[in-house]
């Protein structure tokens, strides 16, 4: 009678921390690396000299992340940083560090998302410009988009592989992306009076910068891979395991084999008991 | 006679059944407790030495970081980056070559059929190069640990290291270690697109499920290539 109601229980206890288990797995499927996003500096502005770039989380005058001699041209690697609010501070290539900078900017950095701080403009009329940079393209395809950093030609008109990019784009502007069918194929600028090609490869699933630039001789491209992933991304999670050293039960067979033995004393006592009891009567 | 024996044999039967009464009930008793102790200590047994246990493995000897020229560069054409040919984790002692890893028929992931070795999939990033480079290696055999047994021991701020074919080593910095169901698996945030050079080691763990002969859970380690 009591044994029953001992082997219930010591189910229902055995299952516990299965069902606890089970649930700890689900509970800890969460993002990636949770709040992190990335930034990275570029000097877009032709006529001005170098620069120190700084970026300070907001309210640490210690900062995260500084780039001596940045010049013309120049766009740094994308920096991992932690969610929330940053300042973006340019001085004159030299400058200390904690003079007064030239140009300042703030943004506001979303875990998972990339921006693009860029000096643009002339000298005369410079500007941090924070880009929002995206990661992820439609399916089989890739993105490009086009920076147009050149003085020499106000405005210009991108191609590639003889499909329009973006037309008219004016100097210190930034297209918007384009989604192209992966190629490898020219590019194509064309400015006023001059005009550059490159043969480039956008393979699927790819995100693209072009940035056109002032050269000494005319202008130049300079094609920057912002973003890249699997181009075929695998189903599921993988096979890694093959259970050698999962952790094993024990066998229940002794303490079973204990409870049948205690049983049957139990059993033989009652039962002798009983006899005696009868027989005094 | 025959009466000399039956008075005898009544009164022995009289003094055994005088002597045996509380002897017998008190044997009775006796077997009875030991009967519950029994019963109560198999059941409590039972109750709790139901938690699993696990083998004792070998624990962690670590190694000492790699010699060679890191490389610095961040190539942004994936061409440019040497392929992997080695993955050294110092914190862990893990030291393996690497072989490539595709797809199977059915679209997963390929294991390595070694679980003694890891293996980069082909269809994600060179390591060093931009987006997430995935390299997956078995926690354990049948009879004992494999490659990664020890993964879920990695910690933010660990290094670990990738030598490629000419030579030079990129060095990657933990930033999280997280386990998935293999039913939640997140296949973007492993295999998505990343903005800059970033590594991915998977392996099992969680429950091992012996009739499926797999585990339901996926470890997985995110880090950022570091100088």
């Amino acid at each position: 009678m009591g044994i029953p109601s001992v082997i219930r229980w010591a189910i229902v206890l055995m299952a516990l921390p299965t069902l606890l288990f089970g649930l700890a797995g689900v509970a800890s499927a969460s993002s990636a690396s949770p709040g992190t996003g990335w930034v990275r500096l570029a000097h877009l502005s032709p006529n001005t000299p170098a620069v120190d770039v700084y970026l300070y989380s907001f309210g640490d005058p210690s900062a995260e992340l500084v780039l001596h001699h940045v010049g013309y041209g120049a766009v740094s690697p994308y920096q991992p940083v932690n969610a929330g609010d940053y300042t973006v501070a340019m001085r004159a290539a030299g400058a200390g560090a904690t003079t007064k900078p030239v140009l300042s900017a703030t943004l506001a950095v979303v875990a998972g998302h990339a921006y693009t701080v860029a000096g643009l403009g002339p000298e005369s009329g410079l500007r941090l410009q924070v880009l929002d940079d995206q990661l992820t393209t439609p399916p089989d395809e890739a993105l490009v988009r086009v920076v147009q950093a050149s003085l020499r030609q106000h405005i210009v008109t991108v191609t590639y592989g003889g499909n329009s990019v973006v037309s008219d784009l004016a100097f210190a502007s930034v297209s918007s992306y384009k989604a192209v069918h992966p190629a490898t194929a020219a590019l194509h600028i064309a400015g006023p009076n001059e005009t550059v090609s490159s043969t480039i490869s956008l393979a699927a699933g790819t995100v693209h910068t072009v940035v056109v630039l002032d050269a000494a001789n005319g202008l130049s491209v300079d094609n920057i891979l912002d973003a890249q992933g699997s181009a075929v991304m695998p189903a599921g999670g993988a096979a890694t395991g093959l259970g050698g050293t999962a952790p094993h039960a024990p066998s229940p067979l002794p303490w079973l084999l204990l409870i049948g033995a205690g049983s049957l004393a139990v059993a033989a006592g009652s039962l002798r008991l009983r006899r005696l009891g009868r027989k005094r009567a | 006679m025959r009466a000399y024996a039956a008075k005898h044999a009544r009164s022995a039967t009289w003094r055994v059944r005088a002597s045996e009464t509380p002897a017998g009930k008190r044997a009775a008793l006796i077997v009875l407790a030991i009967g519950m102790t029994l019963a109560g200590a198999g059941a409590a047994g039972l109750v709790l030495a139901r938690h699993p246990v696990a083998a004792r493995w070998d624990a962690v000897i670590p190694l000492p970081a790699p010699t060679g020229r890191i490389d610095p560069a961040r190539p942004s054409q994936p061409g440019a980056v040497p392929q992997p040919v080695s993955l050294i984790i110092p914190s862990l002692g893990v030291q393996t070559s690497l072989i490539h890893l595709g797809l199977t028929a059915s679209g997963d992931l390929q294991v390595p059929t070694s679980t003694r070795v890891a293996g980069w999939y082909t269809g994600s990033a060179r390591p060093g190069a931009i987006g997430p480079a995935v390299i997956a290696g078995h926690i354990d055999s049948r009879s004992g640990p494999g490659v990664f047994f020890h993964l879920d021991q990695l910690r933010r701020g660990d290094r670990v290291y990738i030598r490629r074919a000419d030579g030079t080593l990129v060095v990657f910095r933990v930033t999280t270690v997280q386990m998935y169901a293999k039913d939640g698996f997140p296949t973007l945030a492993v295999y998505g697109p990343v903005p800059d050079p970033e590594l991915r080691l998977v392996t099992c763990g969680g429950t091992f499920d012996p009739d499926a002969h797999s585990y339901l859970s996926n470890t997985v380690v995110y880090a950022v290539e570091t100088s």
